[in-house]
């Protein structure tokens, strides 16, 4: 293309900014300017922070639980000091004899290896095995209460939205305001205690438990429905403790997106209101809900704990309910680690869904550049 | 004064949030004022546990025939105080290292804010719960501290965001220009023009510090004495009472005052933010 | 011949607490094939919420209260306000496009360029996607863009004057006969302003559509429109071929306006602002609403708004009931002025 006038070479030199070389040499810069690689560092960095502070505070709290273990081993006199100390270290899967920092250092290293030590309740039980048999429940629960919710939500979000000031918006957006203000563990109890065993609506005794006994484990109809039916109340209870949640905030996202110039430049193109609806305003006022979608989800887990009590539902949260019972601190860690690591990860992939879906974010080059 | 009739005004075109301010406001007294003027009843009566409400028992007794209204009534100031102390050190936090970092820029900048995302990323409840274990917070400080440390990321984007763009701004500029110190420029010209934002933050906080503070209360892990409404709750778990249909309104009266006064919170927090934010206010 | 689109008597109010607010009142105009129609005023002078309401994208606050908007093909006369919405949706780009005020915000930002012509090709019954991919690549070529790049560009990667081309384009991709250009250059940069305004010279030259041409800026209107329009407090005050609105403006707000161009060249002197500030279209005085800026305001001016009379010229109307003083006031210096102007 000949640049006839002034502003056609001004055009040409904004269609071709950088040279070859400028740009390979911002490629190997960019590596860890690349979102992807901040979001991985991050996740590292997340899961490194939360478990060394539990780490330090295991070790070095007044009152600590090694030191409570020691005690506790040496009690009764079948042990020496020695040996309860060397016990309490292997529980740990520490080096209690090395300076606090190698402890750490080796700590980390064992950590790398998968090894998180083993149960002081359950001897000689790893701690990654009883996690990994608790965590896949847990996961299960919360991902498809949250996925409920969030279609759900974004859905009746949208709809609010679209249908502005009429009565339907307000029942939304009052009844969101109220589900969002009653916290997760208490809808779960109410659950029991209303529907349960008040009104005798629920057969919460039989549905307790993650699944019946006596079902052959398999990908037989049987099972799958089984596990279905033991689900449903954890689900429900995640999917209304979030719900509120995204209603409110895909409601106001879409109101926004409804003014922006883009939509109103659609309207002129003469486009179809559900192609408007969901390329142009959908799509837009569901982004910045994605990012919170992680962060709902480490709530979620988190809550898990609270919730799965209510209905012995044999998740992460029951598990570390029993271990704080019995101060079984490894089991404690361990899940501690572990919940952190399937928030970080669930962070991770949002991170990445929410790139590959907002061109802004990681296509910093783009068709100048690339 | 007048700002504040101003703002009763635009909050009475809400009629959520006037409801919402009203629920506060009643939180406030039944918490504050009415144990004043209540006596604290710790007469346990053998013969009349877990009754149904009655004349003489409005929400009826508990497991020792103690009444379940007067325990409500106690029962408040313990969570709200914790709540109110919880978001004034989140904001505290908040808003001085989000203003620091947009302020200062450069390093100091890029590594706060890496420390947000990082605190923002945590778990937060189940951090909470077992660094509760381990830890042990033994009073309302120590419990509202904690609270604080993990809670207080999420303001200091906003806050750091906020700031960058004020920053810009004329007046910012001419008080620069002046050398009047980062101390004046924070507190004195960014701060009052962040009003809006930080209420809100600050009721978000004190929901935010009553979901945590019930939960680690009725799990058992913040050794509590006295009377709360969690703690209401965490005996009455012990006692099974859960499962116990006489024990129904023992029950569901905290459960119910928790749930009215997060409600009262949060359609508070959204009336304010419908009116700060003129693209979603009501026509 | 009959106009392609003739608004009569229109008027439009938006609802607001304090009462309806009469942003666009009793206008009137027609704009014949491939004639260009300048409409200028300070903002606020309801010029925009005139332009949105002729493919009927008009905010839901905003009522046509009274009024027509007859837009003609070569089948048939319609009137855009009661058109059904079937039918209005292909009104909309198909025979009428509109560039608006903020290109730099029309398109969607999570979509690239192409999707955006495919989406608009879809919504008009284009179904081949070869097809539509290659009137994309022949109308990016027209407004001097590299079509393989851009197509797959998001917006983002493209500066305010890409964007405002591959609008400029995009508005011509079902060849309309009407477009209505909001501000087309405000946000750009002034040789990227002289090279769109070239472009727009061009294109009409080479594909004979009309434009409505919504402007401040009183010298890059004039490039391109052979009549003008003033319009002051939601109607129009004056209505004149390019020449004449230049060397003889009947209105003082069209004289403001002329003296408020700033100048390259600067040796006029200083530019002169209008004094004061546009009334409040809530509750508007009895008579001119100029009055409380206008320097040539006498007591009859305040009895009853002026109608738009012929001056001059049967072409050429203003709404002043002084205009021959303002003929006599305007001197040869004016005329200067407009020369400067119209050679900047």
């Amino acid at each position: 293309m000949a640049a006839t006038t002034p502003a056609d070479a001004k055009l040409v030199a904004q269609q071709f900014p950088t040279t070859p070389r400028a740009s390979r040499a911002r490629h190997i810069l960019g590596y860890w300017r690349h979102p992807v690689a901040q979001a991985i560092l991050k996740a590292f960095l997340t899961v490194f922070v939360t478990t060394s502070i539990t780490f330090f505070l295991i070790r070095l709290m007044p009152g600590n639980p090694i030191d409570i273990k020691i005690d506790e081993l040496t009690k009764d006199g079948l042990m020496t000091y020695q040996e309860a100390r060397a016990q309490a270290a292997s529980l740990f899967s520490i080096d209690l004899e090395k300076p606090i920092l190698e402890q750490y250092i080796s700590f980390v290293g064992n950590l790398a290896h998968g090894n998180l030590g083993y149960s002081f309740v359950s001897q000689g039980t790893p701690v990654t095995a009883i996690v990994l048999a608790v965590l896949p429940w847990t996961l299960f629960a919360v991902g498809t209460g949250l996925l409920l919710s969030f279609s759900v939500g974004v859905f009746l979000g949208l709809f609010a939205a679209y249908n502005r000031n009429k009565a339907i918006d307000h029942i939304l957006s009052i009844g969101g305001s109220v589900i969002s203000a009653v916290p997760s563990y208490f809808i779960a109890l109410l659950i029991v205690i209303v529907l349960g065993v008040e009104l005798r609506i629920i057969p919460y005794t039989q549905m307790r438990g993650a699944q019946s006994a006596g079902i052959p484990v398999g990908f037989t109809p049987q099972f799958i429905g089984d596990v279905l039916y033991h689900a449903i109340l954890p689900v429900s209870v995640f999917f209304l403790a979030t719900l509120g949640h995204w209603i409110l905030g895909m409601k106001s996202a879409t109101v926004n997106a409804l003014e922006e110039d883009y939509v109103n430049a659609a309207r002129a193109r003469g486009l179809s209101d559900g192609r408007i609806m969901t390329a142009y305003v959908g799509r837009n006022a569901v982004l910045p809900l994605i990012t919170q979608f992680a962060i709902t989800a480490g709530y979620a887990i988190g809550g898990s704990i609270l919730i799965e009590q209510y209905f012995v539902y044999q998740g992460v949260g029951l598990r570390l309910q029993a271990a704080l019972l019995q101060r079984d601190y490894p089991v404690m860690q361990g899940i501690l680690l572990m919940v952190t690591l399937a928030v970080v990860i669930a962070n991770l992939l949002a991170d990445l869904l929410y790139s590959r879906l907002d061109p802004r974010i990681g296509r910093a080059g783009g068709a100048t550049g690339t | 004064m007048q700002a504040a009739i101003g703002f009763l005004r635009l909050l009475s075109k809400r009629p959520s949030g006037l409801i919402g301010f009203i629920g506060i406001v009643f939180f406030l007294v039944l918490a504050f004022i009415a144990p004043i003027f209540v006596p604290n009843q710790e007469l346990a009566d053998v013969n009349s546990i877990y009754q149904t409400p009655s004349l003489e028992h409005f929400l009826g007794t508990d497991n020792s025939g103690r009444d379940v209204l007067n325990q409500i009534v106690q029962g408040g100031r313990e969570i709200i105080s914790v709540a109110l102390v919880t978001a004034l050190l989140t904001t505290l936090i908040a808003t001085t290292l989000g203003a620091v970092s947009a302020i200062v820029g450069g390093k100091v900048d890029a590594v706060l804010v890496a420390i947000a995302d990082i605190v923002l990323t945590i778990p937060y409840l189940i951090v909470l719960i077992v660094i509760s274990a381990l830890a042990r917070p033994t009073n309302f400080l120590a419990l509202a501290i904690v609270l604080s440390l993990l809670g207080w990321a999420g303001l200091m984007r906003q806050v750091r965001a906020q700031v960058l763009t004020l920053k810009e701004r004329d007046y910012v500029e001419a008080a620069r220009s002046l050398d009047l110190g980062l101390f004046h420029i924070v507190f004195r010209e960014i701060l009052p023009n962040m009003r809006s934002y930080i209420v809100i933050h600050f009721v978000l906080a004190m929901t935010g510090a009553i979901y945590a503070q019930v939960a680690l209360i009725v799990l058992g892990l913040v050794p509590f004495s006295g009377k709360n409404w969690a703690l209401m709750l965490y005996f009455a778990n012990s006692q099974g009472a859960f499962y116990f249909r006489d024990a129904f309104w023992y029950v569901f009266s905290p459960i119910f005052a928790i749930i009215l006064l997060q409600l009262s919170l949060v359609l508070f927090v959204n009336a304010l933010e419908d009116i700060f934010n003129p693209r979603l206010r009501s026509s | 011949m009959t106009p392609i689109l003739s608004v009569r008597d229109l008027s439009i109010d938006y609802r607001t607490s304090r009462g309806p607010v009469h942003a666009v009142r009793n206008v009137s105009f027609d704009i014949a094939k491939g004639e260009t129609v300048a409409i200028i005023g300070e903002s606020g002078s309801g010029k925009t919420t005139l332009a949105i309401s002729l493919i009927r994208l008009s905010p839901r606050s905003a009522r046509i209260t009274k009024g027509q908007i007859l837009y003609t093909n070569d089948r048939e006369t319609v009137d855009i306000r009661t058109l059904p919405d079937d039918e209005l949706r292909h009104y909309r780009w198909s025979e009428c496009a509109m560039v608006f005020q903020a290109a730099l915000n029309s398109f969607n930002p999570v979509i690239n360029v192409w999707e955006q012509f495919a989406d608009t090709g879809r919504a008009h019954g284009m179904k081949d996607t070869k097809e539509i991919h290659a009137r994309a690549q022949e109308l990016l070529d027209l407004v001097h863009l590299d079509p393989e790049r851009v197509l797959k560009a998001y917006p983002h990667e493209l500066s305010g004057g890409m964007k405002q081309r591959v609008l400029i384009a995009l508005s011509l991709m079902l060849e309309p006969q009407l477009i209505i250009l909001d501000e087309p250059t405000t946000a750009l940069d002034i040789l990227t302003q002289r090279s769109i305004i070239d472009l727009l010279g061009t294109l009409r030259k080479k594909l004979g559509f009309s434009m409505v041409f919504i402007s401040h800026d009183l010298s890059i209107a004039a490039e391109l429109a052979d009549r003008m329009i003033t319009m002051y407090a939601g109607t129009v005050v004056e209505r004149a071929s390019v020449t004449d609105l230049f060397y003889r403006p009947r209105h003082p707000y069209s004289v403001g306006l002329l003296r408020a161009v700033p100048r390259v060249s600067g040796a006029m002197g200083a530019v002169e602002s209008i004094p004061g500030s546009p009334p409040d279209l809530i509750r508007l005085p009895p008579g001119c609403t100029y009055i409380p800026r206008c320097p040539l305001a006498i007591a009859a001016c305040a009895e009853r708004e002026p109608d738009l009379v012929p001056v001059d010229t049967p072409e050429h109307e203003a709404r002043c009931i002084r205009w021959k003083t303002v003929a006599e006031q305007v001197g040869t210096a004016e005329v200067a002025v407009a020369e400067k102007i119209a050679t900047a």
